[in-house]
Order: structure tokens, then C-alpha cells, then sequence
């Protein structure tokens, strides 16, 4: 007779710990589950951002949340998307959440603006995106019957850290989540299973289902049996993340900036009452010190307080589950900041492990397919994180030489070498960007394809520019009838609010 | 840059003339001239077909018209298969084209069904599945479009005469500006430097040369396959079919809006029921039966009067290599073969055509458009065979040898992880595009007889007692519903009643 789980312990920290606590909780705190963190010291700075994508609204819905709530509890900001600089000589582009043009005779929209390019054509394919409209001009799409023919434009949203993992530690406990602070001096193993967890101020608390969301540390993790850590590093030359605070930037704008240079990448991250700043780089390119020093007229913004760098090594767990203890968030698998990646992946790993959630606890067969599921996930948004590096433009930076000369995947190279040849996206399962953010951020980067779908040709010149004449005018007159960031972050999140 | 590509089809049949159609019908003559070279002198396959319901899609897309279609093919109407004896003798399921219950309590619904199983409140998960419960019943109607009626939960297809289906794609595609010439293929001119297809030489004499060739000739595979020697996977190790005997019978017993799979000794036999006749074929394996004892077998157990002698078909379960070499594109059966156990060849057909439109050359062929149409084809191809392989490897028969090698084979590993993994607590993967369904997976599991050890925990959000009124409530909405649906054979007869179409009814009515 098989037992179902009835002890899940969470042992983590932060955004990670809290977000999978309260996560588990709603999902399985009514089936007779209890739910324990036993938190380990927070990792997290008052002056960390946390960037999310427009699917974590998914979750946030499931777990009661509506965007305004969030926003005014986590002193977020809704990002339209985000512009990348310097990572060419050409001009900075933006990486929005959503479509460009829409099809015409059932050909893709690409391939007439390829074709159109070629006989001179001076627009820029995001020209075509509202969504990219609204992130330049900082207004909040407000989506009808007639744009939503057009666009699929979402928000993602920067959010305090600090006051995210808070938000959701409330909560969790208010769902009879119990918190044990503390730390583990030892863990008690059985094969490949975990009995319990002594923690250093004595205690010993015994689980079904263990949850190792402690970060890189991976407390847990790290000494199952069969565990590997595969790291990116040939990939990803980053080893050190920095993170700063600026002041806020009125007016806000609707996408953060992520601008490259000589060393690695920076980003400015907008939020409610300030600016959150995160720079990766490579120290053997730039010292730690020299980073700090040259950050602000790097950033070009005047830093509030300290900035704070700590080491970064890139990779994933082989196996994030093995027998009944499961890594999610850095514990599985660690990200550069880049594409709000980070946040994503924490949330896929949540996902599956809700959906996935033993049903037996003295036999996790589950594992099998969460791990094959998460390698796939892992595979595809890394390769889209490499795929800035990848193509990029800076000529003459060793660190970028290095980054646009290096074997990619298998996955990236191929999808490379066919939008280069015909400007198709190929999209296998477990993808966490779709077609038109490929697009955004191949074209962005000069990706220009060789040839495009001959069937565009049918279309008369005329009748193709009319029709890029009225897509572009439709662009214009929506933006212009959407609120703007500022107005809506009054709004919902009036600044009489600051200081809570 | 302008120039309309040249595209000549080899070969007619279903899978020629869906082609035909769609390129003369979705490109215009800017984008292409489409040629189709087929000869009156070879029979095509062309035994009486079931479909999906992405073939409605096609249409759609393409421009057809449904009831006119179904007039011009003497078609009916499909909500599923039933599998009879497959995975034990004496049993029976449907895989339908709808989804069996709904959602309770934010789980799946055959969790809960699972649960409860487990907990000694048996259903039999048919009950659940509106297009099944209406498809017992020889009912039919075209789904609600209402999200939340209890009758918008399916989709069908149709059984149709492919002959007829490819006869009426051919007035289309000719009115359309497609140009057919009537003749037989009798060399296949390469170029010398690139290896690529130049021309085709017709018994007439005549030559016609073309930009791409498309390969629709059958199992001859005259251009891939002869001429250009592309290779060809053989999947007999997991499917161990390799022949069929086709004939058609009188209309008589049950006008059933579903084909109906019949496992026997050495294979399995179809019945298609059409407005003018019923098709039905013995597939089997010629290492476990005889050619004449497949014969009685067949002939012994049609429901009416045979109208010809079993036509033979021989076959390899098995995909080109690369469908696409050169500049051929291969489609249909030319391009693979997999038994019509699931309806899937025109699927196939379909899948083949949508991305050579998505991926449509220029004259001078990108290699990575071949790769990219490459890769999403063998993906539905080995998809379908696994799904396939699945009825064959789940079943508990010990009556025949058949059915024990089918038993004792090494099948792929992803398959033997699906089976685990619903053994263990009913998961279903979820594929972004393509076949097959959770719905499918799920009736076909269920039906060979798994039943899973656990169930998803979600599922304990809602007591057993809540669950089971629900699941209750639901089998009588479904049940009260179908009630009033129309009879599958008078909606047949009144949307689209073929007037070719010889029928009981009408012969009674003559005398």
C-alpha cells in the first residue's frame, strides 16, 4: 500500500524558497500537506530587482495576485520590454513582448519587410510591433478588439526582491506555512533518499518531499547521490554579477535597458521608486574594482549606496530530482540576469513540480520525466541568452571576439543557419520564447536573412507599401489612446504609498 | 526573382491531387505553375479512407466546401475509432475525437476518474466522453460552439471514397489552373552536375521538366526512391504488418458515425462505413498468416454482400530518410507508410503540404528549408508510429503468435517512459504541435487496459463524495444530451445525401 506525502520541507531562502512555498501550498495545502520552510539566511540586498516576464502573471493569478496588487505591493514596475544597446554599432533595438505586423495572404509579415528592405525600405521591423511602440513611448497596453488582431502585448514587470520574497512569505504563512528559520548542519541520508535535516540550532525536521531552494549554495542538492553540476562556462564568459541602485527615472520608462560594453552587459532595471542596476562581466576583463569604479559613467546614472559584486558560474543540474529531494530556482540551475531568465526558470521548475507532485512518497517515478522536461527547458532559454552573445556586433572587445567565434549548441546553431537562409523560426517543446521574440532579437542584432518567402512576391510594391502604411498608422493613433506608465502607476500605486 | 516556380506533380491519388489542389488553390499562378502527370493505367491505392480532423483545416484552407465534398465523395461522418478485441477478446473502446469530462477542482478529469477507480467506484471512462457516448448511439451533429455546452467538447472527420475525395480535388485544383497531363512515366532525366530531377519522358514522348518535383507516385516512389535512391527506414521490427487485402461490401448493419478496428489472429480488419458502401480490409503479417486464410477471414465476417474480390496490397512500415532530396519533395506514400490503423496517411499527406507551403522554395533550393521541412516531418511521422506501436505493445492476447511478439518487442524508449509514467499516476505529455492528443493517449491506454497506480494529487483538493456528484452529473448532461441528437445516417442523407449514392433505403424505395 503506497503512502502519499504528507511533509514537504522546503529548504531555501528568499524569492525562490517563499515563491515555492506559497506556490505548494495553495496547490496542496488543503490535501493534508504541510508545508515547512526552514529558511536559511537571506541572500538578498535591499537594493536587488527581480525582472519577470509577462507569463509569471500566469502564477500570480493562480496564486490570487492581479497585476495592479502586485505592483503596488512589490513597488513594481510594468516593462513593455526591453531595449538592447551597444551590442552593435548599429542602433539600439527593443525586445518587445509581442508580434510584429501580422500576416498578409498567409505569409509571415517577416518576409515582406525582408523583401522590402532589400528594395530600400528604411523602417525598422519593431516599427511594426505596438508592443514596441508602447515600450518606447511608456504606455500601458490596454488591449481591444482591434489591437488584439494585431498584437499579443503583454507586460512583464520589475519588482522589488526583497519585497516579492516578503509578499509571498506572508502569504505563504497565512496558508499555514511553517517557517523555521535557521541553518543545516547536517543532513540524514538513506540511498538516495533524504530522512530529515538537522539544523545547526538543534532541531530535526523530518520530510517526505525535500525542496532545495537555497541558490547556488544547493545545501541539499549537492551531496545527493548521482549529483551533477554542468557548467555553461565555455558559453558564457560572465563570472561576476554586480548590483547597484540608482535613482528613479521619471518619467518612467517602459522597458528596461540592457546596454553592453567592453566587459559584459548592464542593466537598468526601472522600478517605482527607484532604479535597480545589475551589470554582469567577465573579471578577467574588467577587476571587480575597475567595474565599480567606471560603473556610473557606464550606467551614466548616479548610484545610491554601494554597489555589490559577487562571483557567478554559470550551469544546470544533470538531475534536479533526485529521489525526494528537488531543486528549483539556482539550486538547479543558474542563469545570467539576461531575458529576466532567472525568474523564468524558477517558475518552470515550480510548474512542473506542481504538476508532477509525487503521488507516492516512497516512490518518486516522477523524477524522471521533471528531469528530462527541465533539461529541455533549460537547453532552449539558455540558447536564447546565447544567442546575444552570439551575434553580436562589438568588434575589437577580446570578450565579445570570444563570445561571436564560439561554438553554440546543436539547437542555437540550427536555428541560426535557417532564420540566416530564410528568416523561419524553428520551434521544438519546452520553448519559453515564441517565434516574434526570436525574430526581435535576431533581426536586433543584424541578423538579416539571405532570402525570404517567395510567395511575398505576389503581392504587388504598391499594394505592400499601402498596407505597411496602414499597420504603421494603426501603431501610431492606438499608442496614442493608451494611458502612459506614469498615469497608471499613480493610479494603482500612488506615491503616498512610499516608505511602507 | 519573379519568375512563378515550376512545380510538377508525379503521380495522382489522394496524395496528387491534395497537393494539386493546394498549390493551384492557396499559391496563384505568380507564386506557381503546378503541373500533375498521372496515368489512367495505374491503379491507386485508394481503398475507402478514414480522416482526422485536421483535414478539415485543409479544407478550409485550401477553399472546399464540406457538404459538397461529402456529396461529391459519398462520405460520412467520423467522431472516433472502436477498437474491438485489441487489448483483450471481448473488449471494446473508442478513441474519440473530444475529451472525456471536465476539469474538477483545477485537475484533470481522469484523475478524479482514476481516484476513484482506486477507491472501488468503477466508471467506465466512455460514459464521460461526449463524442463517444453519441457515436455508440449512431447519433451525429455538429458541435456546439458555445465553450461551456456539454456538446462543443469534440471535433469529427469524415470516412470518404478516396477516389472520389481525390476525383473532386482534381475539378478544383483543374479549375484553379492546374495543368494534368494523362501518361505514364517511363524515364526520370537527372542533371549530370547537381544530381537534382530535370525532366520526366512520358510514354507519349512528351518531356516535362520542372523546378521541384513531388513525389506522389505510391509505393513505386518512382523519383525519390528509383530515381534518386533516397533511403527508406523499415519499422516491420515494431510493426509487423506488412500486407492488406481491401474490398467492399454492401451497405448493411449500422451506419456507425466511426470506423471500426477489428483485431484478428495475424493483424486487424477496418470497416468504413460510406453512403454507398462499407469499406473494409484485412492488415496483417505475412510471417503470422497466409494470404488465402487473411482472404476468409475477411470475407467471412463482412456485415454485407462483398461487391469485388479482395484487392492485395503489399507494404514496408517505414519512412524515407529525407522526404525531401534534392528537389523532390516525397508525399504520401512515396514518402512513408504507416498502417491506417489511426486514419493518419492523409494526415501525412497534410502535415507534408502545410510545411512545403510555409517552407516554399525558390527554384534554387535553400538547403535549409530541406532540413527544417525534414525535421517536422519525421517528427509526425515518429509520433504516429509510436502511437501505433502502443496498440499493438499493450495487449494482454495469448491466442496468437502475433499478439505475443507484439508483447515480447523492444519497443523505442520514449514510448516504454510514456506507459511508465502513466502507470504510475495517469501523466500525459502534451506536445506544442501535432499528434497525438492527451485525449487520444489517454482512451487508448485506458482502453488496452492500463489503469494507473496513483493519481494526481491536485485531485485530493475535492472529496471523493464531491468529485463522484460531479462525475455523475456530467455522465447525465452527456447522456440527456445525445438523447436528442439526430441519427447519424438521416443527418447524412439530409446535409450532403450523395445522389450517386446507392443505399437500402433508396433501393426499398424504388420497388
Amino acid at each position: 500500500m503506497s503512502r502519499k506525502v504528507q511533509r514537504v520541507v522546503v529548504v531555501g531562502r528568499d524569492i525562490a524558497g517563499w515563491l515555492t512555498a506559497y506556490t505548494l501550498a495553495r496547490a496542496f495545502g488543503r490535501t493534508g500537506v504541510t508545508i515547512e520552510v526552514v529558511e536559511l539566511p537571506s541572500m538578498l540586498r535591499p537594493i536587488d530587482v527581480a525582472p519577470t516576464l509577462p507569463n509569471l502573471r500566469t502564477l500570480h493569478r493562480l496564486l490570487g495576485f492581479d497585476d495592479n496588487a502586485m505592483i503596488k505591493a512589490c513597488f513594481g514596475a510594468p516593462m513593455l520590454g526591453q531595449r538592447f544597446s551597444n551590442w552593435s554599432r548599429g542602433a539600439p533595438f527593443v525586445h518587445a513582448y509581442d508580434t510584429q505586423g501580422v500576416a498578409l495572404n498567409r505569409v509571415e509579415f517577416l518576409n515582406y519587410w525582408v523583401r522590402a528592405r532589400r528594395e530600400g525600405l528604411n523602417v525598422a521591423l519593431e516599427d511594426f510591433s505596438l508592443g514596441a511602440a508602447a515600450a518606447k513611448q511608456a504606455r500601458l497596453i490596454v488591449p481591444n478588439e482591434e489591437t488584439m488582431r494585431f498584437s499579443h502585448a503583454a507586460p512583464g514587470y520589475n519588482v522589488e526582491a526583497v519585497a516579492y520574497a516578503l509578499l509571498m512569505q506572508l502569504r505563504a504563512k497565512k496558508f499555514g506555512v511553517i517557517h523555521t528559520p535557521g541553518s543545516v548542519a547536517a543532513v540524514d541520508h538513506e540511498g538516495d533518499r533524504i530522512r530529515s535535516v538537522r539544523l545547526a540550532n538543534g532541531p530535526t525536521v523530518e520530510g517526505d518531499l525535500f525542496v532545495d531552494a537555497s541558490g547556488a549554495e544547493a545545501v541539499l542538492m549537492r551531496d545527493m547521490p548521482g549529483d551533477a553540476f554542468q557548467s555553461w562556462s565555455h558559453w558564457f564568459g560572465v563570472d561576476r554579477i554586480l548590483a547597484a541602485s540608482g535613482p528613479r527615472l521619471t518619467p518612467i520608462p517602459g522597458f528596461s535597458e540592457i546596454s553592453a560594453f567592453r566587459a559584459g552587459w548592464l542593466g537598468l532595471y526601472p522600478l517605482q521608486q527607484r532604479t535597480g542596476v545589475i551589470a554582469a562581466f567577465d573579471s578577467k576583463e574588467m577587476s571587480e574594482r575597475e567595474m565599480v569604479e567606471d560603473l556610473p559613467a557606464l550606467s551614466g546614472v548616479n548610484l545610491k549606496g554601494d554597489a555589490l559584486v559577487a562571483p557567478f558560474s554559470p550551469g544546470a543540474r544533470a538531475r534536479p530530482w533526485i529521489g525526494n529531494c528537488v531543486a528549483l530556482g539556482e539550486a538547479a540551475a543558474t542563469f545570467e540576469p539576461l531575458d529576466c531568465a532567472p525568474m523564468q526558470a524558477l517558475q518552470v521548475g515550480l510548474s512542473h513540480l506542481a504538476a508532477l507532485f509525487p503521488a507516492d512518497a516512497d516512490e518518486m517515478a516522477e523524477s524522471a520525466i521533471f528531469n528530462a522536461n527541465m533539461e529541455a527547458w533549460n537547453g532552449r532559454l539558455r540558447d536564447f541568452q546565447l544567442a546575444h552573445y552570439k551575434l553580436n556586433g562589438r568588434r575589437g572587445d577580446p570578450f565579445w571576439d570570444r563570445a561571436r567565434a564560439m561554438s553554440v549548441s546543436d539547437a542555437l546553431d540550427y536555428k541560426i543557419k535557417l532564420f540566416e537562409a530564410r528568416g523561419v523560426v524553428a520551434l521544438y517543446d519546452h520553448e519559453s520564447f515564441q517565434d516574434e521574440n526570436w525574430i526581435s532579437i535576431f533581426v536586433g542584432h543584424g541578423l538579416m536573412p539571405r532570402d525570404y518567402d517567395p510567395i511575398a512576391d505576389t503581392m504587388p510594391p504598391e499594394e505592400q507599401i499601402e498596407n505597411f502604411r496602414q499597420m504603421l498608422s494603426f501603431v501610431a493613433a492606438e499608442v496614442q489612446d493608451m494611458p502612459s506608465l506614469e498615469a497608471h502607476l499613480e493610479l494603482h500605486a500612488p506615491s503616498s504609498a512610499v516608505g511602507q | 526573382m519573379n519568375k512563378p516556380l515550376d512545380i510538377v506533380i508525379v503521380g495522382g491519388g489522394t496524395a496528387g491531387w491534395m497537393t494539386g489542389a493546394a498549390l493551384a488553390g492557396a499559391l496563384g499562378p505568380r507564386a506557381a505553375r503546378v503541373r500533375l502527370v498521372e496515368s489512367d493505367e495505374i491503379a491507386t491505392v485508394g481503398v475507402g479512407e478514414a480522416t482526422l480532423p485536421q483535414i478539415r483545416d485543409f479544407n478550409d484552407y485550401v477553399g472546399i466546401l464540406e457538404p459538397e465534398m461529402m456529396s461529391a465523395s459519398n462520405a460520412s461522418f467520423k467522431l472516433g475509432i472502436e477498437f474491438v478485441d485489441w487489448g483483450f477478446k471481448g473488449s471494446s473502446y473508442i478513441h474519440p475525437f473530444g475529451v472525456h469530462g471536465d476539469m474538477i477542482g483545477g485537475a484533470a478529469f481522469h484523475q478524479h476518474w482514476s481516484r476513484a477507480q482506486l477507491n472501488d467506484r468503477a466508471y467506465n471512462i466512455e460514459d464521460f466522453c461526449y463524442a463517444i457516448v453519441a457515436a455508440r448511439k449512431n447519433k451525429f451533429d455538429f458541435p456546439a460552439t458555445d465553450q461551456k455546452a456539454v456538446n462543443s467538447t469534440y471535433s469529427y472527420a469524415y470516412h470518404f471514397d478516396a477516389f472520389l475525395y481525390a476525383q473532386y480535388l482534381r475539378k478544383f485544383a483543374e479549375a484553379r489552373g492546374l495543368e494534368r497531363t494523362q501518361g505514364k512515366i517511363v524515364k526520370v532525366n537527372l542533371n549530370a552536375e547537381t544530381g537534382d530531377i530535370a525532366s520526366v519522358y512520358l510514354d507519349s514522348g512528351e518531356t516535362i521538366s520542372g523546378d521541384l518535383f513531388i513525389d506522389c507516385s505510391g509505393f513505386r516512389a518512382l523519383l525519390i526512391g528509383e530515381a534518386l535512391k533516397g533511403p527508406y527506414e523499415d519499422w516491420t521490427k515494431w510493426l509487423p504488418c506488412d500486407r492488406a487485402l481491401a474490398v467492399p461490401c454492401e451497405r448493411a448493419g449500422a451506419f456507425t458515425p466511426y470506423t471500426r478496428s477489428t483485431a484478428r489472429e495475424a493483424g486487424w480488419q477496418w470497416r468504413i462505413p460510406l453512403q454507398h458502401r462499407t469499406g473494409n480490409g484485412y492488415v496483417y503479417s505475412s510471417n503470422f498468416i497466409k494470404d488465402d486464410k487473411a482472404a476468409q477471414t475477411l470475407l467471412k465476417t463482412l456485415d454485407g454482400k462483398a461487391l469485388a474480390d479482395p484487392r492485395p496490397i503489399r507494404f514496408t512500415a517505414g519512412r524515407r530518410t529525407a522526404s525531401w532530396t534534392k528537389n523532390c519533395v516525397a508525399v504520401g506514400l512515396a514518402s512513408g507508410f504507416l498502417e491506417p490503423l489511426e486514419s493518419t496517411s492523409i494526415y501525412l499527406v497534410q502535415v507534408a503540404i502545410i510545411n512545403l507551403i510555409k517552407l516554399f522554395p525558390r527554384a534554387n533550393i535553400e538547403p535549409a528549408l530541406r532540413d527544417e521541412f525534414n525535421r517536422l516531418v519525421d517528427m509526425e511521422y515518429d509520433r504516429v508510429r509510436d502511437f501505433l506501436i502502443l496498440h499493438y505493445y499493450l495487449n494482454t492476447r495469448t491466442d496468437s503468435e502475433l499478439w505475443k511478439y507484439c508483447r515480447a518487442m523492444d519497443v523505442p524508449d520514449t514510448l516504454k517512459q510514456k506507459i511508465a509514467q502513466f502507470k504510475h499516476r495517469g501523466y500525459i505529455e502534451k506536445y506544442k504541435d501535432g499528434l497525438f492528443s492527451p485525449a487520444s493517449w489517454l482512451s487508448v491506454l485506458v482502453g488496452q487496459g492500463l489503469r494507473p497506480q496513483h493519481y494526481d494529487p491536485l485531485v485530493d483538493n475535492t472529496t471523493l463524495d464531491v468529485a463522484i456528484s460531479e462525475m455523475d452529473s456530467y455522465k447525465k448532461k452527456i447522456a440527456d444530451r445525445v438523447v436528442s441528437m439526430p441519427d447519424h445516417a438521416e443527418f447524412v442523407r439530409d446535409y450532403c445525401g450523395s445522389s450517386s449514392a446507392e443505399t437500402p433505403a433508396k433501393a426499398e424505395a424504388r420497388v
